[in-house]
């Protein structure tokens, strides 16, 4: 059977090249543009992600405070499910740093030594928008002389990240529907081109499975192939752009869902989405156009 | 025996005077049948009624006994498939060669690849286009789409073969290869309906001649000419 709507396939394309071709461009370039457009939401959202893992509190302790309840007090801020990382720093490494910093300004490093530079803890947050809080529950502390971070920065970025994320959310939902609209309307020109061919059919005895069955395997063989092809392409530019340019591995799916996925598997999945559309779109578009055709 | 029966059908399109009203007339197996008429006296009507691309505002059409009003969507291919159509403006498919256009007579009815290679090319000679069969359709004249179509029409050896004014958009020596060719099918069993308004034709062949005028049968005679 298969090779028979095979057959007939080779023959279509052959005599309607142009038409083919052009089927075939349309869908694929949809495709591509689809998949480009998600990919440049998914690594924005993943790029301003980083950012916000840059962001950090310090808390400064007093002199005074023993260095064993600060490490009691890290160890209780890395059980807390908000925190992605908490790193103690004592008062000779903060010497060290300090140093390193100023290794140039000899007299400068003469007139001080470790006692005078407090420790600190500094905590990062998975989410921008908890660091204010952990802030908060640490200037409750006793021992805690100062808590430093871009309080102003950090949530004008909370903002405007979070409109990024809601926007490019949007933005994806309406260009798959914008896209598969595309995508329909073209196997609908295809299909309407030969519409007086259709009705002869009937008019001559032919039944709707005679009539369907080769058209709905070309709309799905053109879906898929399309879809394929913009896949591969998809997926060797965004390995290409995630490894090389943006040196991330990782990538979100989007900015609200809080688990990274490797880049590989990303475009993995977004190949699986555009050829399970390509299929689907193939086979209901054609059904839909052959609608008409199809009453007695 | 009875084949096709049109018992008091009546077509009327929204707000228009009836394109036929009141038609009663019987075909019997093996007739040859002029229906004849001026322009718009609904001749084509009543071919579109007999294979139901068409219903009837009233009325009924009776195919071999059965009704063809009645019948349901899923039984039309098969009605079509017992009727042979040749159409006035043809009604070939572009995309397909010649052979290719008669073989869809044959694959709509689930025919094997050795059927239609043994029967396309028999059909193709026998309406004088043997030798074109791997041409396309915009490659032939208006006497070898009309023997093409009558090629399909009887590639699966229809019970009738209705013709809506076959020789309509043919010069003369090609309507009489075409009269010729209808005749001899009708030689050889195949029940001939012809819709036509060729009056030279018609009287030529001193067949039966049903008369429509106004969408009514004025007359129906054995042996008639176009004006009785």
């Amino acid at each position: 059977m298969y090779s028979k709507l095979f057959e007939n396939l080779k023959t279509t394309i052959a005599r309607e090249r142009l038409l083919a071709v052009s089927t075939f461009v349309v869908m694929t370039l949809t495709f591509l543009v689809l998949g480009l457009f998600l990919g440049v939401v998914v690594l924005t959202q993943t790029g301003i992600r980083q950012l916000e893992e840059q962001a950090q509190v310090t808390v400064f302790f007093k002199d005074d405070y023993p260095e064993a309840n600060i490490l009691d007090l890290q160890t209780k801020a890395k059980t807390d499910s908000r925190v992605l990382d908490v790193t103690y720093v004592s008062k000779e490494q903060a010497f060290s740093i300090f140093s390193e910093i100023n290794k140039n300004e000899p007299l400068l490093l003469e007139s001080i030594s470790a006692s005078i530079l407090p420790a600190s803890l500094e905590i990062k947050t998975k989410r921008l928008g908890d660091l204010s809080a952990i802030a908060g529950e640490f200037e409750k502390v006793d021992g805690v002389e100062e808590i430093k971070y871009f309080r102003d920065v950090v949530e004008k970025f909370k903002f405007w990240s979070t409109v990024t994320y809601v926007v490019g959310a949007t933005l994806v939902l309406a260009f798959f529907v914008v896209s598969y609209a595309v995508i329909v309307a073209t196997l609908h020109a295809v299909i309407d081109s030969k519409g007086v061919e259709y009705e002869i059919l009937k008019l001559v005895g032919a039944s709707d499975t005679y009539v369907k069955k080769p058209l709905i395997f070309q709309g799905v063989v053109f879906g898929l192939i399309s879809a394929v092809v913009a896949s591969v392409v998809l997926f060797l530019v965004y390995t290409l752009v995630a490894f090389k340019f943006l040196g991330f591995s990782q990538v979100l799916l989007f900015g609200f869902i809080p688990y990274k996925i490797n880049t590989l598997v990303f475009s993995g999945m977004l190949g699986a989405v555009l050829i399970a559309s390509g299929g689907v779109l193939g086979y209901f578009g054609s059904l839909n156009a052959l609608k008409r055709y199809l009453k007695y | 025996m009875k084949q096709v029966q049109f018992e008091n059908v009546k077509k009327q399109y929204d707000g228009a005077a009836p394109v036929l009203n009141g038609v009663s007339f019987l075909i019997d197996d093996g007739e040859f049948v002029f229906v004849v008429g001026p322009s718009g006296a609904g001749k084509s009507t009543l071919v579109r009624l007999l294979i139901r691309e068409e219903l009837p505002t009233s009325g009924d059409i009776l195919f071999c006994g059965e009704s063809v009003v009645g019948m349901p969507n899923e039984a039309l291919p098969g009605l079509r498939r017992r009727i042979g159509v040749v159409f006035q403006d043809f009604k070939v498919l572009n995309s397909k060669t010649v052979f290719e256009n008669v073989a869809v007579a044959l694959e709509v009815v689930d025919s094997t690849g050795e059927v239609i290679n043994d029967v396309v090319p028999n059909v193709l000679n026998m309406v004088g286009l043997g030798d074109k069969a791997d041409r396309f359709p915009p490659q032939l004249s208006g006497g070898e789409l009309q023997r093409l179509s009558i090629a399909r029409a009887l590639a699966h050896e229809p019970d009738i073969l209705v013709a809506d004014e076959p020789t309509g958009m043919i010069d003369p020596a090609a309507s009489d290869q075409i009269i010729s060719l209808l005749e001899k099918i009708n030689s050889m069993g195949t029940t001939i309906l012809i819709a036509t308004h060729d009056k030279r034709i018609v009287d030529s062949l001193k067949k039966r001649v049903i008369r429509i005028e106004d969408g009514a049968i004025k007359s129906d005679k054995q042996g008639g000419t176009y004006v009785q």
